[in-house]
């Protein structure tokens, strides 16, 4: 090959070399997106085998306007994420300066600390529906023990959204942990040892030093985990199914109810345009004020 | 009253027929047939369905695939499989409820298409006509209509009870409500023993387990479904004395954690012994009779639902439906409608039942099975088929009980009143019936 040809073949290479993954987003994520567009504005059904579409934009409006529980849904949903990602940033941060702290074992803390992100969410939501449990759960029998009467975790209104949050809490703290403890380990030596020979006690390092340098990991740790907590279904599902009443219906178990249980698979499309938009303005937002900072 | 009688007398006939059909081969010769898939869900029932199949397999020589799936994943399960170009199963499982989208969809084979001479045995429970679909009437009824599938469970509720301890205080059967109550007041010692548990929980489970007090008070959800009107009734006095039974009753007895009571929790407080009286489907049953599972083998007995004073038991049917895709070939549609043949077979309903399941012929229940103490359950559930009858059967179905799950667990809970609980449930059925173009209004506001 002469050297022009190759040159001309390298400069195009990471052009070209893009589409097969473009290709697959296009298929797999804008394409499925854009399809619920012309969905949303329509009422969908299966007769005598054959799917019809009938242009219905006012019927799927009204019913998203006069929809009670996604009200609930969204201020819920809303408690849940600023609850839950605020307790793993906290817990995280910690255990990421405590671990790394350790003169000793820190590789093990650092296994045992990552183990709940290996367990599947069906795991963990029946393992905590069990300790949960009124009359059978080990929280309870605990609380039994040391003479306390036993709390209504999973089935009062007041309590229940905790103890959802709790378990995602206990589920994801490990991988905030582990993200910090990477830019925890990676801080510039040369740094806090100037801290340590200023004399700059141990919360000033960690408040004037630490926590500036770590602000992109922490940044995307809670934009991660934001995310994530905004479309957390699986653990909920298991253990309250949004209950009891609506005290811990979360967006995305009432997107699936719709959509799933209710077959208003029109409906169903215009409620996820809607979540999509809201994500998508919540992000814009956030980076907008980064921006503007 | 119409229905109830004509429910009694399908099984009054039917049980009549029972002596011939015990004369019949047990079993059914069906020949060799190509390998089938069955979506099968995890229920207290599956043990004994799973040793009916594994007896099909060594008489037959014919392979079963049975993909074992919780409740939660049943619909989308069979709604993916009708949808798809080639169904992988050849026999789906589908809640009572769910049986309107797939009739009216068309994804459904009738079994008159695979064979025209396919007819079931006159003592095989049809359970109210659920497995017929008369596609110009838009309802289910063998009058016109097509016969779509049968049902391998024909779960109703029974009150299950301690007979042990409520003999013991020296106390009588429970037969009312107010038994129940009684017994609940003198025997129950919370939280060691509770009085009465029921599903309490969000969305099918208090829909399904309140209905029992609903149509024992003389309670409708819409007036006339059959006749085309959807007049919504939910919200009447009789549906408010039903939903106070229901709420009282929960409140006093059963663990403070009454909200979010399911299935599974109401077995396990009823087989730990942790409950004295409990209502549940009949397939609960193996449950507590199961020495690895049950601490309260033996001393468990089964009664009809309790009804309000002068009233009649509230029997609600929840039965499963076994059904054949329509995209599927011709010989796997065959070796289904085979398999079916032989699993309605008095032999292998009989196999069913000794297996923990609960079979759906009616000469089982007339058979010395019913005289032996491990089948003691079965007098309750012959006794309650006369009231036994199908709820939301209509297309909507699937969203009112939506709207029902949610209102009247908020009553449960105490987020809503009773009567305002009622009154929300009503407006919201009328809104999404009106949608739907149907005769429908609505009665006025019960006090809040």
């Amino acid at each position: 090959m002469n050297r022009g040809l190759a040159e001309r073949f390298d400069g195009t290479f990471r052009h070209w070399s893009l589409w097969p993954c473009l290709g697959v987003l296009v298929a797999l994520s804008v394409y499925p997106v854009l399809q619920l567009v012309p969905m949303a504005f329509s009422t969908l059904e299966i007769v005598g085998g054959q799917q019809t579409w009938s242009f219905t934009p006012r019927r799927n409006l009204e019913l998203l306007l006069g929809d009670a529980v996604l009200r609930d849904s969204i201020s819920n949903t809303l408690v849940f994420v600023v609850v839950s990602v605020a307790f793993e940033m906290v817990l995280g941060l910690f255990c990421a300066i405590f671990i790394a702290c350790m003169p000793r074992w820190r590789g093990t803390a650092r296994t045992i600390m990552i183990l709940p992100i290996l367990l599947p969410p069906v795991a963990i939501g029946s393992m905590w529906k069990l300790m949960y449990n009124y009359d059978f759960g080990l929280f309870n029998q605990m609380l039994r023990a040391v003479g306390i009467a036993p709390a209504n975790f999973l089935g009062s209104v007041d309590w229940s959204l905790m103890a959802v949050v709790a378990v995602d809490v206990w589920h994801w703290t490990p991988l905030v942990f582990l993200i910090l403890f990477a830019a925890v380990e990676s801080l510039p030596q040369d740094v806090l040892e100037a801290a340590r020979i200023d004399g700059a006690s141990m919360w000033q390092t960690i408040r004037l030093v630490i926590l500036p340098l770590l602000g992109p990991a922490l940044a995307v740790a809670a934009l991660f985990r934001a995310i994530a907590a905004f479309k957390a279904f699986d653990q909920v599902y298991l253990l309250t199914s949004g209950g009891p009443g609506t005290s811990t219906e979360l967006i995305s178990l009432h997107l699936n109810r719709v959509f799933f249980e209710q077959n208003q698979l029109g409906y169903g499309a215009m409620l996820s345009l809607t979540v999509i938009c809201m994500i998508a303005a919540s992000l814009s937002a956030g980076r907008f004020a980064a921006a503007k900072r | 009253m119409k229905i109830r009688s004509l429910a009694a007398a399908a099984f009054g006939t039917a049980v009549a027929f029972a002596a011939t059909a015990q004369a019949q081969a047990p079993f059914a010769d069906v020949g060799r047939q190509p390998p089938i898939s069955i979506l099968i869900n995890s229920s207290p029932w599956f043990a004994g369905f799973e040793k009916t199949v594994e007896l099909y397999e060594k008489q037959t020589g014919n392979k079963v695939a049975l993909d074992v799936t919780p409740f939660g994943g049943m619909l989308e399960k069979a709604r993916n499989a009708v949808r798809g170009a080639n169904s992988p199963y050849d026999i789906l499982n589908i809640d009572t409820q769910w049986t309107i989208e797939f009739y009216e969809g068309g994804t459904l084979t009738p079994f008159d298409e695979i064979d025209p001479a396919f007819a079931l045995p006159r003592e095989v429970l049809t359970y109210q006509d659920s497995n017929y679909w008369n596609a110009a009437k838009r309802w289910r009824t063998r009058d016109g209509g097509k016969l779509m599938g049968y049902s391998p469970n024909g779960n109703i509720h029974v009150l299950y009870y301690r007979g042990d301890l409520v003999k013991a205080a020296g106390l009588q059967p429970p037969k009312t409500w107010d038994d129940v109550a009684a017994i609940c007041e003198k025997a129950g010692k919370p939280p060691e023993m509770y009085g009465f548990v029921t599903r309490g929980e969000r969305g099918n489970g208090i829909r399904f387990d309140w209905m029992p007090f609903m149509i024992g008070a003389g309670a409708d959800i819409v007036k006339a479904p059959a006749d085309g009107d959807y007049t919504v009734t939910i919200n009447s006095p009789a549906a408010k004395t039903a939903l106070d039974r229901y709420v009282g009753l929960m409140k006093r007895c059963a663990p403070p954690n009454h909200g979010v009571l399911g299935q599974g929790d109401l077995i396990q407080l009823l087989s730990t012994g942790k409950a004295l009286q409990g209502m549940a489907v009949i397939a609960a049953w193996p449950s507590f009779e199961d020495r690895t599972k049950s601490a309260v083998v033996g001393k468990m007995d089964a009664a009809p639902v309790p009804s309000f004073p002068g009233g009649k038991p509230g029997v609600v049917i929840g039965n499963w439906h076994f059904v054949v895709p329509k995209n599927l070939p011709a010989e796997k549609k065959k070796a289904a409608l085979a398999f079916s043949r032989w699993f309605l077979t008095a032999g292998a309903q009989r196999e069913y039942a000794l297996g923990g399941g609960i079979p759906v012929r009616s000469d089982t229940f007339s058979s010395d099975l019913a005289t032996r103490p491990e089948f003691r359950w079965m007098k309750a559930y012959g006794d309650s088929q006369p009231f036994a009858r199908q709820e939301l059967g209509f297309a909507e179905g699937a969203q009112v009980e939506q709207v029902l799950g949610l209102r009247l667990n908020q009553a449960l809970i105490g987020e809503l009143s009773t009567g305002k609980a009622l009154n929300m449930a009503a407006a919201e059925i009328e809104e999404l019936l009106k949608r739907n173009g149907r005769r429908t209004g609505r009665l006025a506001n019960l006090p809040e």
